[in-house]
């Protein structure tokens, strides 16, 4: 839900008994009021007829309205009391109720008890009622109406920069080190919290900075130790009397020294890549960069018999940094002529805006989707690291490239789109 | 051959020396800046392996000295750092070669022949070993002053094999020597054998000795005494 959403929903959740208790409180009000002002009516003819009673008995009763509601008439009580009261009378012509408001009076004049009534409807009243309530309904509406525009258009303009900065740390990328630029503006609320996010991404950027530098410095400084321990292990091979045994054991080292140190520079490749410090990109012509590797290869596909076959339907000319294009290509042909058996066959085809390579061979041993991930690999090959196709996949990822792979009639293809 | 190691890790230095030694150079050594720069001034070598990290200086700035003196020494680069621009960087100062840590000593071995193979005038470009007589800047090779043709793999493995000769080289080091760092990626022991029958097969055609013993299925030695 949008802020302004929830706080117009608020306001409504707040406003609404507010207005009802405020509606319902005026009307009594005013209500009351205007029963004072038609009480206070009757109550000044009351003591008009009261004071002419003086002057001018009256015999048994007089009608002091046509519709008789109003009368003096002679009354055998003689306590002064005055009483209001509401009465609804059925008007034939009309055919409907009538409200009115009486007053009952017995007085005694010259000494003489009379009571005297006098009514009056209070149609007018109910009228001005009914007018001036829905007047204040249509204000109060209108004020509501106004207030949720004013509101929401308040809100945009108020919460813009807000907007803009979620919208800057959106683009965010720590891998890109960029520093966000927040612009200044006189809401001291946002200015703290622009302040605040660059602080921490500063720091981000600091921390990331030095992390990536503790990789590298980690990885070079390995080298040197592995370095002096492979000087050593060749350094024992050379004695003439070692045995068998011996031997193995030391070519086991051998072997993990290497496996460690391809290890070490794989990862400081990769984290290269994710680091983009590949940056200088060139136009690299696929074609070139295909017959350089496979001819450096040539040897083992000749010794493998693997029958070769290179589909050029376009001299497909790609943007990106030579270099990593080239550990592309030679990662994906590696793997086809590792995973090629004796006699295979591996397909290259270059199309206008895709690259594909295919090659005969078993059924993957892992799942399909665990195909890119570091480590992963077939369980046969004990010598590789699992790193070449996370390689591959990094490097796509960094140009946004799309790769696919499918296993069809024996055929493993890897497709790379978009090229 | 005199050789100069510039490198601070005190337990390679020993261990490539011991190496370099075992092969006929004579090797001096030097663990920081200041000393390989006193020696360089000082003495002329016939190549100089120099580490980039050094104390108290970078080593490319040896190699950026030696240039300007004109030195005639082949310079070797020998570092940790793997990456490209290192390289680049290196060679455009005028470094012959970068070997990346941790490389083998055979290999360092054969840089090094390289080197100051390209580097002498004298003529003496060929290497010669009782009936077998190898140019390598012409990638040829002759047995009993018999032309042999090999395949350029063959022919690498052949001249690794002369230049380390009567040593034990694994099958790991040849490897990485005819594939590059990522032979690892192909299986690459089961070629290494295609290649050496192969290779055998062409030198016993024109009469030459099997110098080429197995040992113990690790690795192999070229042994000519």
């Amino acid at each position: 839900m949008k802020l302004i959403t929830k706080t117009i929903l608020n306001y409504l959740l707040v406003s609404i008994p507010l207005i009802l208790f405020a509606g319902f409180f005026s009307y009594y009000l005013i209500k009351h009021e205007l029963r004072d002002g038609v009480d206070e009516t009757i109550f000044k003819d009351n003591k008009q007829i009261e004071n002419s009673l003086k002057d001018y008995p009256v015999k048994d009763i007089k009608y002091l309205s046509h519709d008789s509601l109003s009368f003096v008439r002679i009354s055998s009580i003689s306590n002064k009391q005055i009483t209001y009261l509401d009465t609804s009378v059925f008007d034939r012509n009309e055919n409907e109720f009538v409200n009115y408001r009486s007053i009952r009076n017995n007085v005694t004049v010259n000494g003489i008890n009379y009571l005297i009534v006098i009514s009056k409807t209070t149609l007018e009243e109910e009228e001005l009622m009914e007018g001036l309530f829905s007047s204040f309904a249509l204000v109060i509406l209108f004020l509501v109406v106004a207030f949720f525009i004013m509101n929401w258009l308040l809100s945009k303009k108020l919460w813009k920069p807000f907007y803009n900065t979620i919208s800057k740390l959106g683009e965010y990328d720590v891998n890109k080190n960029t520093q966000l630029s927040f612009d200044a503006h006189n809401v001291t609320e946002f200015n703290e919290l622009n302040h605040a996010l660059n602080n921490m991404i500063n720091k981000i950027n600091r921390d990331y900075l030095h992390q990536k530098e503790f990789t590298e410095n980690a990885s070079h400084e390995m080298q040197t130790p592995l370095a002096i321990i492979k000087a050593n292990v060749s350094a024992l091979m050379q004695s003439e009397s070692r045995n068998e045994l011996e031997m193995n054991e030391l070519l086991s080292i051998e072997n993990t020294i290497k496996k460690l140190s391809s290890l070490n520079k794989t990862l400081l490749l990769l984290a290269k890549i994710e680091n983009n410090q590949f940056q200088k990109n060139e136009k690299v012509c696929l074609k070139t960069v295909i017959n350089t590797i496979i001819n450096q290869y040539a040897d083992i596909i000749e010794i493998k018999k693997i029958d070769i076959k290179q589909i050029f339907n376009n001299d497909l000319y790609v943007l990106m940094n030579p270099l990593l294009a080239e550990i592309l290509i030679r990662n994906l042909i590696q793997n086809a002529i590792k995973y090629t058996d004796i006699n295979g066959i591996i397909n290259i085809i270059v199309n206008k805006k895709d690259f594909s390579i295919e090659n005969v061979g078993k059924p993957l041993t892992i799942k399909e989707d665990d195909l890119f991930q570091r480590f992963k690999k077939d369980s046969e090959s004990i010598e590789s690291l699992g790193l070449g196709l996370s390689i591959v996949k990094s490097i796509i990822d960094l140009y946004g490239f799309k790769i696919d792979y499918k296993y069809l009639n024996s055929f493993h293809t890897f497709t790379i789109h978009s090229f | 051959m005199k050789i100069l190691l510039i490198e601070d890790e005190p337990e390679l230095r020993k261990s490539i020396k011991q190496f370099l030694f075992q092969d006929g150079y004579l090797v001096e050594s030097a663990n920081d800046f200041l000393q390989a720069s006193e020696k360089t001034e000082d003495y002329e070598y016939d190549c100089i392996l120099v580490d980039i990290t050094l104390p108290k200086g970078n080593g490319l700035d040896i190699v950026k000295q030696l240039k300007e003196r004109n030195s005639k020494a082949g310079i070797i680069i020998i570092s940790a750092k793997n990456s490209i621009e290192d390289k680049i960087i290196g060679l455009d100062l005028g470094a012959d070669d970068y070997l990346v840590k941790p490389f083998d000593l055979s290999e360092l071995n054969s840089r090094i022949r390289a080197v100051i193979r390209r580097k002498s005038f004298d003529g003496n470009k060929s290497i010669i070993i009782n009936e077998i007589t190898i140019i390598p800047e012409e990638r040829s090779v002759k047995v009993n002053d018999e032309l042999v043709q090999l395949t350029a793999k063959e022919f690498d493995l052949l001249l690794f094999f002369i230049i380390n000769k009567n040593r034990v080289v694994s099958k790991n080091t040849i490897a990485e020597h005819l594939w590059g760092d990522d032979s690892d990626q192909m299986d690459s022991h089961d070629f290494i054998y295609v290649h050496l029958r192969n290779l055998r097969k062409k030198l016993a055609e024109k009469g030459c000795t099997d110098y080429v013993q197995t040992i113990y299925g690790i690795g192999y030695n070229f042994k000519t005494n």
